[in-house]
């Protein structure tokens, strides 16, 4: 196990203020916050910068994170001697262990015993987690079943924390929407003296699909048509979730015009739409026959593009 | 090591969450909650009585981003709202511009 250097980590001197931690902390957060951020590596920053300030910007835990500190060096060997911990007790905020599991192993050996032993008369219900699960949008349409890797923290038989990293096969119901969240019971955080287990909340992502785009449970197609096709109407193949299917062009279609098909998008009550945009695609004008036949056009065709304009063609 | 199937359940209209899960999952008090039904941070649906409210996904992602401004920066939860409307409002939009290729 590495020693982290927390200090570091916030960018504060070792003899930094309460203060002055507070104001590194909310800084970096800022600067590294995932729904703020533009840093390509903000989230594994933002866990960092976050387990750092949950042992200092606690005045018990960071007192009890420099006696243990001096004198090792970051990035040197480390284990905690047995019982170093006994003169504590960790207050803990409400909250405050609710991203143990997004933690390093040297957190948890550090703090997630303390943790333990503070709840362990008690009966106490383990605490809810919090993950995300990247499918398929064929996931959401049909139902699936994939494994999700969730790391979480185990006590062996001395009451140690030790990282295990465990997989659960999960079941995707067809109908889910982007967003949605499911819920695991019992896949949480394990209880303290008999108390259930907490749960486990997925949050559902699509990966992008190179056809459909998903908006709730409704999903956007965008139909490339040749000009005569949208401006004299025609009929054609366009893919759907289900199979390919034969669509009406209306005549006289503009370009990103919306065609509705009912019931074709995700699956539920109401089942979603599928909308096919239409996007007009202009043949090269490559050969002499291409362009011969765009002069003919604009010989035969009396068309002012900026009549609305006031300017003069 | 292999697990078991796990069957789901998903939060939507069919199942939904209560004041005590909303809290639960958060790790938060059943009276934050309420103040975060207060400032509109959340919606309850349902009965007046706290105790029949209902929740949804959206509510307990909205909560818990609400609680990590709380903790993160120590804004108030009205400033909270403002700041959670403005991201959503943020996200919507980045949604279209990607939707037109921009």
């Amino acid at each position: 196990m590495e020693f982290k250097d927390y200090y570091q980590a916030l960018g504060v001197d070792r003899t930094a203020s309460e203060d002055e931690i507070r104001r590194a902390y909310r800084k970096l957060a800022r600067k590294y916050h995932p729904d703020v951020s533009k840093e390509a590596d903000a989230e594994a920053r933002m866990r960092e910068v976050n387990e750092a300030y949950a042992v200092l910007g606690d005045k018990e835990k960071r007192e009890a994170y420099d006696n243990i500190g001096a004198g090792v060096s970051p990035g040197q060997g480390f284990a905690p001697p047995p019982g170093w911990d006994q003169g504590f007790e960790f207050a803990g905020r409400p909250g405050g262990f609710e991203e143990d599991a997004e933690f390093s192993d040297f957190f948890s050996a550090l703090f997630g015993a303390a943790a333990r032993r503070r709840g362990g008369a008690a009966r106490m219900r383990g605490e809810d987690h919090h993950a995300a699960i990247q499918i398929d949008l064929e996931d959401a349409l049909r139902g699936a079943t994939r494994d999700i890797s969730l790391r979480g923290i185990q006590y062996d038989a001395q009451g140690r924390p030790e990282v295990r990293e465990r997989t659960l096969s999960v079941r995707i119901p067809a109908g889910v929407r982007e967003g949605q969240l499911i819920r695991l019971a019992g896949q949480g955080m394990a209880g303290a003296g008999g108390g259930e287990a907490g749960d486990l909340y997925l949050e559902i992502r699509f990966r992008p699909h190179p056809l459909y785009r998903a908006e709730g449970r409704d999903l956007y197609l965008t139909l490339p048509v040749a000009p005569w096709e949208a401006v004299l109407g025609d009929t054609v193949q366009a893919p759907t979730p289900g199979g390919q299917v034969e669509v009406t062009i209306p005549p006289g279609s503009r370009n990103g015009r919306k065609l509705r098909l009912k019931g074709r998008g995700i699956p539920g009550n109401p089942p979603g739409d599928l909308y096919l945009v239409l996007d007009i695609a202009w043949p090269p004008a490559d050969s002499d026959r291409a362009r011969e036949a765009y002069k003919n056009l604009a010989r035969e065709m009396p068309f002012d593009p900026r009549r609305n304009l006031g300017a003069q063609a | 090591m292999k697990a078991a199937i796990t069957t789901v359940t998903v939060i939507d209209r069919d199942a939904e969450l209560t004041l005590g899960d909303l809290a639960r999952a958060c790790g938060a008090e059943t009276a934050w909650v309420v103040e975060l039904v207060e400032v509109g941070i959340v919606q309850a649906r349902r009965g007046r009585q706290p105790a029949d409210w209902a929740f949804q996904g959206d509510d307990l992602r909205r909560a818990r981003q609400a609680r990590r401004l709380q903790r993160d920066f120590g804004v108030e939860l009205d400033a909270a709202a403002l700041m959670l409307d403005l991201m959503e409002e943020v996200r919507r939009l980045k949604a279209r511009l990607g939707a037109l290729g921009g």
